[in-house]
């Protein structure tokens, strides 16, 4: 597959502050590509620098093979759709779409063509005399969106462009970006702090934490895979539970010893010994709770419990359940009629249970763990 | 992105532009000789000569006197007006706004004039009075404008709030609008205040024989009469001008 | 509330205004002072040829002296709007204070400056840039420069006041989509502090033609402008119909293009408000 992209050990500082340390990572062509991570992770910083507003301290940049690391931006086929959209507020919608071929001399007829093209393809095509002031927050990120893919540059890099909208046309939004994508087929570039947009939209997605890449993955591996234990916690809801390796039972499986636990059974992809302290990290999802005792299986972990929290969300209930002296998120989907099941309510004695599958163990290190 | 080298090296020439002429004259007050292109020494002595003058004392002496009392007049008329302006949104209002917009935007010189030939027109001879109503007239705007922007930027519901826990107009005005307004007022008092002590157009046009301010004296000294004095004088003023800036510079520091 | 300041600028400022129109149209007196009865010719002694040159130098000097300080105070301007605020802090400081100078000392350090026997001219002279005869005071240039001087903080300060509310990152954007910095700085950053510019142009015009003390103090014969004539009217041939009728146009130069301009911000406001409720 084409790289679109590569970054090889870049980093950037400001004053004391190092925003990225080493990074390296490759963006294929055509990919919607993410990246993810906590205010201050440093994915503002890498997208300037792949846009041209900053230089990197050391490391080299690549655009499709082409060392782009010090040219400025004007110069880059890279365009940017800004946060707050940036769009001209002396300029009409239609010269604010044309503003990039205008600077680029292109002759009238076609500065027309393409611009019809785009309000097309942003489905704003009566909106041409007004200016940004008469428009509303989804509107202009349209209009951003469309000035800078006008240009057809290889690479679209948003800034978190959705965080200034409303849920409702956030979602609507997210969908729009979607096809566009789609119907354009240029390699995106989205940095956000929101995982649930990432994960909807993107093929891969690039985690940073601090500065580092923390793994990079389809969205399917970062969540049911997480390498490591920033990862797990920042991605969905997980219950960490503390403990060091027992014993390797069979090929893949290994018995973790849980403080104040009884061993409980996992899955193992890790290199790791016995006596290695870890986490066992388990999605609420992935845990069963009932009021009857499940059927036993060596692969299965149960252990009995007290509700202690139960909150209601309409389709699901989250509930905490004590179980040996640790809270456990379990949460419960509802597909049949609630009083048909039968509810569980607080202090309610439950059996919990979860296949060994489901539940992974992560290493864990002193350094930026909690 | 944003930074330009060139916007930096005009802004360095500009301030080079703006200070050469004042660093030379305050450079010349302490120069011997007559003309500041030789130097002969070190000199105190039109210092002594600016000091024993007179005039100058008289001159400034009326200057004090015409900028605290057309500071007083015009700081009362222009935050009544504010007020005024500020609340009612009349025909009437719109005309009092005219009234206070347009002394701002006409060049001295016609004001200046218009007095002189209103004064001369109704028979009042011209003196000190003449030049503290005209001082109060062109101060008025200023004052008036400066309360304005303040009046717009405060929360009026503090007011509401004391109506609330019961008191009544007077109250109000003496124990909340008059100390959280005091800043304002006094900013702009110190700027009719300081239009008032600098400005020379208006003040020599209704000034007349007898009335000199240090405005008046300093553009007789500059035509007439001895220019190392001025020198000396004008460093005088810059220095207390410097000393005013740094002084409101570090209190409104304080405030933000 | 509002009668004391209405009345006072009612008497002080309205009626002499007034005043001013009235007496344009009385003839002069030969003993100095107003005559009796009115007339139309001293309104039409104004455009004798003489006032020509005159009217057409204040003019020109003015437009000239407006665009020299909005060619220097743009880059000042954006220069203070992108400084760090310590940075910041200083320049307006350093900016302010010969602001907050007195303005007659302000033109008094110029007239000792550019004095025949003064430092500069010593200086032109040893670089053969200049001849010893040569007089750089008591001209037209010497009052421009003067006048660019003395209005230049006018010009600054608006645009600064813009440009700090300027988003900068319009600039970047214009960089993104391939604009150079100055495509970015003429297309973006310019039109989007109009209203300071506009500002700035007017804060330094309007002083700008009722100059007085600058064309009298560093100025000769040949560079005479329209406030040295109202002066010389007034005080020296004690002509005052003659200075009225001069001021009264002065005033109408300076008021018709306000009024102008109040009328066409007021049409676009309406038009403004129209788009808005069609939406």
């Amino acid at each position: 597959m084409a790289e679109s992209v590569v970054f090889e050990q870049v980093s950037k500082e400001f004053g004391q502050h190092k925003a990225l340390k080493n990074v390296s990572l490759s963006i294929h062509k055509g990919e919607f590509f993410s990246l993810l991570g906590p205010s201050g992770c440093g994915k503002t910083t890498l997208l300037r620098l792949l846009a041209g507003f900053d230089t990197p301290d050391s490391g080299k940049i690549l655009l499709d093979g082409q060392d782009i690391t010090h040219l400025p931006p004007n110069r880059r086929p890279v365009n940017t759709v800004f946060q707050s959209y940036a769009l001209f507020p002396h300029l009409t919608i239609y010269e604010n779409i044309a503003f990039g071929l205008r600077i680029a001399n292109r002759p009238e007829e076609q500065i027309q063509e393409e611009v019809e093209r785009m309000l097309q393809l942003i489905q704003m095509t009566e909106y041409t005399k007004r200016t940004p002031d008469q428009i509303s927050g989804g509107q202009k990120q349209r209009v951003a969106i469309a000035r800078a893919l006008i240009n057809k540059p290889q690479v679209l890099l948003l800034d978190e462009p959705l965080a200034a909208l409303d849920l409702k046309l956030r979602q609507k939004m997210l969908l729009d970006l979607d096809r566009i994508h789609d119907e354009v087929g240029i390699t995106f570039i989205f940095v956000t702090h929101d995982q649930t947009e990432a994960m909807a939209v993107s093929d891969r997605i690039a985690i940073l934490h601090k500065g580092e890449v923390e793994q990079i993955g389809p969205p399917v591996e970062i969540y049911e895979a997480p390498k490591s234990t920033f990862v797990a916690d920042f991605i969905g809801d997980t219950t960490f539970l503390n403990g060091h390796v027992a014993e390797p039972i069979q090929k893949d499986y290994s018995k973790v010893q849980m403080e104040r636990f009884p061993g409980v059974m996992c899955f193992n992809d890790k290199a790791l010994q016995i006596g290695d302290p870890v986490h066992l990290s388990i999605r609420p999802e992935k845990i069963h709770i009932s009021g009857d005792p499940p059927p036993t299986h060596p692969l299965i972990n149960v252990f009995q419990g007290e509700v202690e929290d139960v909150i209601y969300k309409g389709d699901h209930t989250h509930f905490g359940v004590k179980v040996h002296g640790q809270k456990i998120s379990v949460t419960q989907q509802h597909s049949r009629y609630l009083l048909d099941e039968k509810p569980i309510r607080w202090n309610d004695k439950v059996w919990i249970w979860w296949h060994a599958d489901d539940g992974f163990i992560l290493e864990r290190n002193s350094k930026g763990d909690e | 992105m944003r930074k330009s080298t060139f916007c930096k090296w005009v802004t360095a020439l500009v301030l080079i532009f703006l200070y050469l002429p004042i660093v030379l004259l305050v450079v010349s007050s302490f120069n011997a000789a007559r003309f500041g292109s030789d130097w002969n020494g070190f000199s105190l002595k039109w210092y002594e000569k600016l000091l024993q003058d007179t005039q100058m004392w008289e001159a400034l002496s009326n200057s004090l006197v015409i900028g605290v009392s057309a500071t007083l007049a015009s700081t009362l008329l222009g935050t009544l007006a504010a007020f005024s302006l500020h609340r009612y949104k009349t025909g009437l209002q719109k005309v009092h706004y005219s009234l206070i917009y347009t002394p701002l935007v006409m060049p001295d010189i016609l004001m200046g004039i218009s007095l002189l030939l209103f004064f001369v027109a109704i028979n009042i001879p011209l003196s000190l009075f003449t030049v503290f109503i005209a001082h109060t007239t062109f101060c008025v705007s200023y004052v008036t404008m400066v309360m304005l922007s303040k009046l717009q930027n405060f929360d009026f519901s503090v007011v509401e709030a004391a109506q609330d826990l019961g008191a009544n107009s007077w109250t109000v005005t003496k124990r909340i609008l008059l100390p959280l307004l005091a800043p304002g007022i006094v900013a702009g008092a110190l700027l009719a205040f300081t239009l008032s002590i600098d400005d020379f157009v208006i003040t020599y046009f209704v000034a007349g024989q007898g009335a000199s301010t240090l405005p008046i004296y300093i553009y007789s000294m500059i035509k007439f009469g001895s220019t190392p004095v001025v020198n000396a004088l004008s460093t005088l003023i810059l220095g207390v001008t410097f000393i005013i800036v740094i002084i409101t510079q570090a209190l409104t520091k304080e405030e933000t | 509330m509002t009668l004391p300041s209405f009345g006072w600028l009612l008497l002080f400022f309205l009626i002499p205004s007034l005043i001013i129109f009235a007496y344009a149209l009385k003839p002069e007196d030969s003993f100095g002072g107003v005559g009796e009865g009115w007339t139309f010719d001293t309104i039409l002694s104004i455009f004798d040829t003489n006032y020509f040159m005159l009217i057409w130098r204040t003019l020109w000097l003015s437009c000239l002296t407006t665009l020299f300080c909005l060619v220097l105070a743009l880059p000042v301007g954006y220069q203070l709007a992108i400084s760090k605020p310590k940075w910041r802090r200083l320049l307006l400081i350093l900016l302010v204070i010969p602001f907050w100078t007195s303005f007659l000392i302000r033109i008094f350090a110029w007239k000792t400056l550019l004095h025949p026997e003064g430092l500069f001219k010593k200086l032109l002279v040893a670089f053969h840039l200049a001849s010893p005869e040569a007089t750089l005071l008591y001209n037209s240039a010497a009052v421009l420069l003067v006048m660019v001087y003395t209005y230049l903080p006018f010009a600054v300060f608006p645009i600064y006041a813009a440009a700090s509310k300027f988003n900068f990152q319009l600039i970047e954007a214009a960089l993104d989509l391939g604009a150079s910095r100055i495509e970015a700085f003429f297309k973006v950053f310019v039109p989007g502090i109009k209203k300071g510019i506009l500002t700035a142009m007017v804060m330094v015009f309007i002083p700008a033609i009722g100059a007085y003390v600058i064309p009298d103090l560093v100025g000769g014969s040949n560079s005479e402008m329209i406030g040295n004539k109202i002066a010389q009217r007034t005080f020296n041939d004690r002509n005052l119909p003659q200075a009225s009728a001069l001021s009264a146009f002065l005033g109408l130069v300076v008021l018709i293009p306000m009024a102008l301009v109040a009328l066409w911000t007021k049409r676009s406001k309406v038009i403004e408000a129209e788009a808005r409720n069609k939406e």
